[in-house]
């Protein structure tokens, strides 16, 4: 087990750079998700950690040590491919050996790390068998299983979920959420899925364009994004934004007029407001529309689409004026007015956002 | 349903006629050649004839003692270069890959009459480049047509060149369908890059090389431009004639087309045997 941090990490290829100046600090036995959208370097920081690329700029420390020229065996580190890259021609119990019986580690603590990695994956019935006979899922397990025997320091998982079905998805995301309490080591996880980050992390680390964004534990990101891009990435459905003018302000407070929304007002306890007339953008989750008239402001909008789960519904909003707003009710099992569907937006659960996307607070 | 199958016969009924005439048919009638007496005008049944000749026919055992030698040579070296060409090929540290691999790949490309003529020139006892380099090392000439061992070593040498690249080109093809990141969760298993090539890329090469291997048994077996353009039909003495060029002798030189039926099939026989026990041998571990 040990720490890791990473100090003003750079990576360049040529001109063009993946990472910019990243740093973060992660505690022993933390669990750190690493979520962006696809190319905004989370691969890449997870693989410079593990050493399969290079880093042009800052250290990368694991364990109280500097490993950016350590080499990647060296590091203390396993690795959870997201194509599983297990050893086609090797049996299950082959692949979980292999990289300990080529560097001679005596073969009866081979066979225990082999039974032990086995037996909390509950492999241990498809030991003899070849990946190609394995489900996806099972394979995965192969692939967590091998990175176990090496009992690393860190793990490491690259989008480990990505090619599994969303049914086992979820059960592997438990899995692994287990796995993790069970062995208490440091783990660094890459995915894109904003719901897999929310529900296996202590700790996010959200990315954008090679620059972190946000790092901060799920709810923290969830009830207080940094910018506009993390507050639309946490969170399923993401956050509806309305495009707003500031049109009046006191020194705690300002009010802002929805310009697609029929120029509905709402005030909102800001302090950091820049100048009347100024474009912001007004951010409201879909889950925190309020009841008509339970809110700091009503909301009259045209129904497009609804969508009944069950549990929940969700109402595909404007969807025709341009600025689609999606709405979570819970009791919408009733027919709705289509033509004047009214929502309120409480001012206490609506976010504000500059035009570069910055929250304004 | 009946019609449209009627309609599809008609479409393929071109080439079925093509296929019958100038495939199945010869096919067919060699196989009965083989069992005819040729020597004799009209031709006649003479079921004993020529595989009774096959079985005790000197020259026959000298064309087969041959063609096996240069298999069991020339195989597994060619076959070995290849592998080590194509792992060269892959190399991300490699530049001008493209030109290299068009380089490799030319032999094949080349016209056999040019590129026997050019190995005769390189090979010549007197002037040939070859005999040169060796002097200057202090090895004495070789004469590399009048006697048969280097005569054999010439022919072995030639073919490989010929076609150690195309072979090159199929395993690069392998190795190339190899996901990278099985390599780079060996690194991180400590695997060093030597164990890396025996213990992951080899086994996963396997039916790629047996493919190169069952492929270059039958150009083996078959193998008749080399001995016949480069060692002068088979020499010196029949000292490099392959069952290829037996086959051509009996067929058309001495035009005794029921016995070069014989030969032909023993060929063919051979080539399907030996390739048969090569994929058995390599067959995957269960």
């Amino acid at each position: 087990m040990a720490e890791l941090s990473l100090k003003n990490v750079v990576k360049r290829f040529g001109n063009f750079e993946i990472i910019r100046d990243a740093s973060l600090e992660v505690s022993d036995g933390e669990f750190v998700v690493f979520v962006g959208p696809s190319g905004c370097g989370k691969s890449t920081l997870l693989r410079m950690i593990a050493g399969l690329e290079d880093i042009t700029g800052g250290e990368i420390w694991i364990g109280g040590a500097v490993v950016n020229d350590v080499e990647p065996a060296d590091r203390g580190i396993a690795m959870v491919f997201q194509s599983y890259a297990l050893y086609p021609h090797m049996t299950v119990e082959q692949n979980l050996g292999f990289g300990l019986r080529m560097t001679g580690n005596p073969k009866a603590d081979t066979e225990r790390r082999i039974r032990r990695a086995a037996e909390i994956l509950q492999i241990t019935e498809l030991l003899d068998r070849r990946p190609r006979q394995l489900s996806g899922g099972q394979r995965q397990r192969v692939a967590i299983g091998r990175a176990i025997v090496r009992e690393p320091r860190v793990f490491l998982f690259d989008e480990p979920l990505s090619n599994l079905d969303a049914e086992l998805r979820v059960q592997m995301r438990v899995e692994i959420s287990r796995l993790h309490k069970e062995l208490g080591t440091t783990m660094i996880y890459v995915t894109h899925d904003q719901t897999e980050a929310m529900t296996l992390a202590d700790k996010i680390v959200v990315l954008r364009g090679g620059n972190i964004e946000q790092i901060g534990a799920p709810l923290d990101l969830y009830d207080d994004p940094a910018n506009q891009f993390v507050a639309g990435f946490v969170g399923s459905p993401k956050m509806n934004f309305m495009a707003a003018r500031i049109i009046g302000k006191t020194p705690d407070s300002v009010t802002v007029s929805l310009v697609n929304q029929d120029a509905v007002q709402l005030t909102l306890p800001v302090r950091d407001v820049p100048a009347i007339g100024e474009m912001v953008t007004l951010g409201v989750r879909p889950e925190h529309f309020a009841e008509a008239g339970q809110g700091d402001a009503d909301l009259a909008v045209k129904v497009d689409v609804a969508e009944h789960l069950g549990n929940t519904s969700y109402i595909y909003a404007n969807v025709a004026d341009g600025e689609q707003l999606v709405i979570e009710r819970e009791e919408s099992r009733n027919e709705i007015n289509r033509d004047k569907f009214v929502v309120a937006i409480k001012s206490s659960r609506a976010y504000l956002f500059d035009g570069a996307g910055k929250r304004l607070k | 349903m009946q019609s449209r199958n009627r309609i599809a016969y008609a479409f393929l009924a071109p080439y079925l006629l093509i296929f019958t005439a100038f495939w199945l048919w010869p096919i067919i009638d060699s196989f009965l050649l083989s069992f005819q007496n040729t020597r004799v005008n009209p031709w006649t049944f003479s079921p004993g004839l020529n595989w009774g000749r096959l079985s005790r026919d000197p020259a026959f055992y000298n064309a087969l003692k041959n063609t096996l030698l240069i298999l069991v040579v020339q195989v597994p070296v060619m076959i070995t270069l290849a592998t080590i060409m194509a792992v060269l090929l892959n190399s991300p540290l490699l530049k001008a890959r493209g030109l290299f691999r068009f380089a490799f790949f030319a032999p094949v490309v080349v016209g056999e009459v040019a590129y026997a003529a050019v190995f005769r020139l390189m090979f010549n006892l007197n002037f040939g480049i070859i005999n040169k380099l060796l002097n200057t090392v202090g090895i004495p000439s070789v004469s590399w047509f009048a006697e048969k061992p280097p005569a054999m070593a010439l022919l072995i040498i030639a073919v490989t060149w010929r076609w150690a690249g195309y072979n090159a080109i199929i395993i690069l093809a392998g190795l190339q369908s190899i996901p990278n990141d099985v390599y780079e969760a060996a690194t991180l298993d400590r695997v060093s890059k030597i164990r890396q090539f025996f213990f992951i890329t080899l086994p996963l090469l396997r039916p790629i090389i047996l493919f190169c291997m069952v492929l270059s048994i039958i150009g083996s077996m078959q193998l008749f431009t080399e001995p016949f353009l480069i060692t002068d039909r088979g020499g010196p003495g029949g000292g490099t004639e392959t069952l290829g060029l037996f086959l051509y002798r009996q067929g058309f030189v001495s035009l005794n087309f029921g016995y070069a039926s014989a030969i032909a099939y023993t060929i063919a026989a051979l080539a399907v045997l030996i390739s048969l026990l090569n994929l058995w041998l390599g067959r995957e571990p269960k």
